[in-house]
């Protein structure tokens, strides 16, 4: 059983598992960076440690630094949450030297899936249907672009130790390759320390559809279902749901059962994710083993919705011994759920990061309505970390109701004093090809220019802007500033 | 603008407009430079006017983008792809940035030439900062 728990992350998954340690009963150890000391999910835990400068390589990705917190905190185990070092199998591999429990799968299961190259291999073997591609030995711009001709055009590079997009390229003619080939090799790089390059045949308008699957120690595999995030800005996910829509049940158990072939050929253990890209629709769509991410995914609440569980709380039970919580036939879906990822962006700017300070902050809620934030009126987006603000999940009967609820508590979903893309969130929602359910991964690229928000402020908002005046009067020395950690003893309690 | 709204204070931050018996709530907060606007969704951003005592400017992203040749957000200097005295093409990539794990390109906005380079790769630059300048 485990007793103090170190939550090695930031923002809104720390909150989140936070908050499934204190049901659980579990004490909890937050760490920060210097530009997290005051933030929300460090005033959430039972204990906090401060673990180095803001960059995240002199801190949230130091394996030393995080076992260190673990050690002096006198923590029993470690959740790595999504991002940062949580698959890197060094985290899980020092937990384990450590006798920390880690929350995710063993080191060797880590670093097995996260080589693109071995993974691909395994899931041949298991039977399970993977897309044409090749990490070339020669790894020269040469040996990369030989290896694009070989495969055929047009073609994806990508890190072969990434994710989330990053270091990613598609490839539609040779010419191409030589300016993308460098930066992506520089992009894997610095996200993942290794520039090691694949290449892969370029499925054109792929749905991107994914599988939850959850393992344990008695041998025990289960899926629970499917997640469409076919809706991406720069490869990165901004719109989940489950069910996906489109899907028949021939091909739901389909998916369903190649997952668990992948994670039975992976040794997998604790929560997991196998993504597929879905090429057509019905009960002709293929379907091909994209990747197996070996930790929690950001959108596991749609699946919490609709399948009635709680994920985080699972992982907890199973990583500290005890046998699945479910049978595959005690689990189903019912409902709908969506997810919104609300980000500090700009989509008129390409979805350019903002950072900035967030000066009014207020959460919609409502049935069927739940909010993971990492934020908190007054707090810092910083340049150092990924600018999810948070993510809104809805859930309702249908899909229809799922979509008009999280449409509606976005428009109820005021933040102000950097950019966001919750004008773009509602303008995708509202989309007719997203309401018909017919969309695929080259959706928002494709109808950016109707996704927009071009429209002239409306007089309301001007009429607003010029009767608002700031709480304090100007004057300088009679000034009280907003304290922006005033809100802080709300969280998490 | 044709007909006022009454607007009342309901709340910090929070506005009530009612115009022809429909109502609208906004929330609204200020920094130095701009006022902010929630209504239904769509946030809007007012630049402050430096000069005169009142009233506001609309901008959008789309005046203060990449094609300014400043940085426009605390970033570090990847690669420098250009030098003073070199011809350029409206969209070329001067620039790379790397900012939030993320390569973000700073292209020419319009043909031209370089006449001064002013930063250095490995450096961080803050937002606002002229990174290059060109006739």
């Amino acid at each position: 059983m485990i007793q103090r728990l170190l939550v090695a992350n930031r923002g809104e998954i720390a909150l989140r598992i936070i908050r499934a340690c204190r049901e659980a009963r579990i004490e909890s150890v937050a760490v920060f960076s210097e530009a997290d000391a005051r933030a929300p999910h460090v005033g959430a835990a039972d204990r906090a440690v401060h673990i180095g400068p803001s960059p995240a390589g002199e801190s949230y990705l130091s394996v030393r630094k995080i076992v260190d917190a673990a050690r002096t905190s006198g923590a029993d185990a470690v959740h790595p949450g999504y991002g940062f070092l949580s698959e890197n199998p060094a985290l899980a591999g020092a937990c384990a030297d450590a006798k920390l429990t880690f929350i995710g799968p063993p080191a060797d299961v880590i670093a097995r899936m996260g080589s693109k190259i071995g993974a691909r291999r395994l899931m041949e073997r298991a039977g399970v249907p993977v897309v044409p591609g090749a990490t070339p030995a020669d790894q020269s711009d040469n040996g990369i672009v030989t290896a694009i001709e070989r495969v055929g055009l047009p073609a994806l590079v990508k890190a072969s130790a990434g994710g989330g997009g990053k270091g990613m390229r598609a490839i539609r003619t040779i010419e191409e390759a030589y300016e993308a080939v460098p930066a992506a090799r520089r992009e894997a790089h610095s996200a993942f320390g290794d520039d090691t390059l694949y290449v892969e045949r370029l499925i054109e308008r792929p749905r991107h559809i994914e599988v939850q699957v959850f393992a344990d120690a008695h041998d025990h595999v289960v899926h629970l279902f499917e997640r469409e995030c076919s809706v991406q800005r720069r490869h990165q996910k901004i719109v989940e749901e489950t069910p996906a829509p489109g899907i028949t049940p021939e091909m739901r158990a389909r998916l369903g059962d190649a997952a668990v072939a992948a994670a039975r050929a992976a040794g997998y253990r604790n929560a997991g994710t196998v993504e597929f890209l879905v090429d057509g629709s019905g009960d002709s769509a293929q379907f091909f083993f994209l990747e197996m991410n070996t930790r929690l995914q950001v959108e596991h609440p749609v699946t919490e919705a609709v399948v009635g569980v709680d994920l985080v709380r699972a992982q907890l039970a199973v990583a500290g011994g005890a046998p699945l919580p479910w049978t595959q036939e005690a689990l189903s879906q019912r409902g709908h759920s969506i997810e919104c990822r609300v980000y500090a962006e700009d989509p008129d700017e390409d979805f350019l990061p903002q950072s900035g300070r967030i000066l009014l902050y207020r959460e919609p809620s409502g049935t069927g309505i739940r909010v993971d934030s990492g934020v908190a009126e007054g707090s810092e987006i910083s340049v150092h970390y990924d600018p999810l603000i948070a993510k809104l999940i809805a859930f309702a009967e249908t899909r229809d109701a799922a979509i008009d609820r999280a449409a509606s508590a976005l428009t109820r979903y005021p933040i102000l004093g950097l950019r966001t893309n919750v004008a773009f969130l509602c303008a995708i929602l509202g989309h007719p090809a997203f309401r018909a359910g017919t969309v695929d991964t080259a959706f928002v690229e494709e109808r950016i220019a109707e996704l927009r928000d071009t429209k002239e402020p409306t007089d309301a908002a001007q009429a607003a802007a010029s009767f608002w005046k700031p709480p304090a009067p100007p004057a300088a020395a009679t000034r009280v500033e907003r304290d922006p950690w005033a809100t802080l003893e709300r969280w998490g309690r | 603008m044709s007909a006022e709204f009454t607007i009342t204070d309901i709340a910090p931050g929070e506005l009530l407009l009612e115009r022809d018996g429909n109502r609208v709530r906004a929330f609204v907060a200020a920094d130095e430079h701009a006022t902010w606007v929630f209504i239904d969704g769509r946030t809007f951003r007012f630049e402050k006017v430096r000069k005169g005592s009142k009233g506001f400017e609309k901008v959008r992203g789309g005046s203060r983008g990449l094609t300014d040749l400043s940085a426009p957000m605390p970033a570090t200097v990847l690669r420098i792809l250009t030098a003073p005295g070199k011809t350029v093409r409206r969209g070329e990539t001067l620039i790379l940035l790397e900012a939030m794990k993320m390569e973000l390109p700073l292209r020419a906005p319009q043909d031209g030439t370089v006449t001064e380079v002013r930063c250095a790769e490995g450096q961080l630059v803050q937002p606002g900062s002229i990174l290059v300048e060109m006739t």
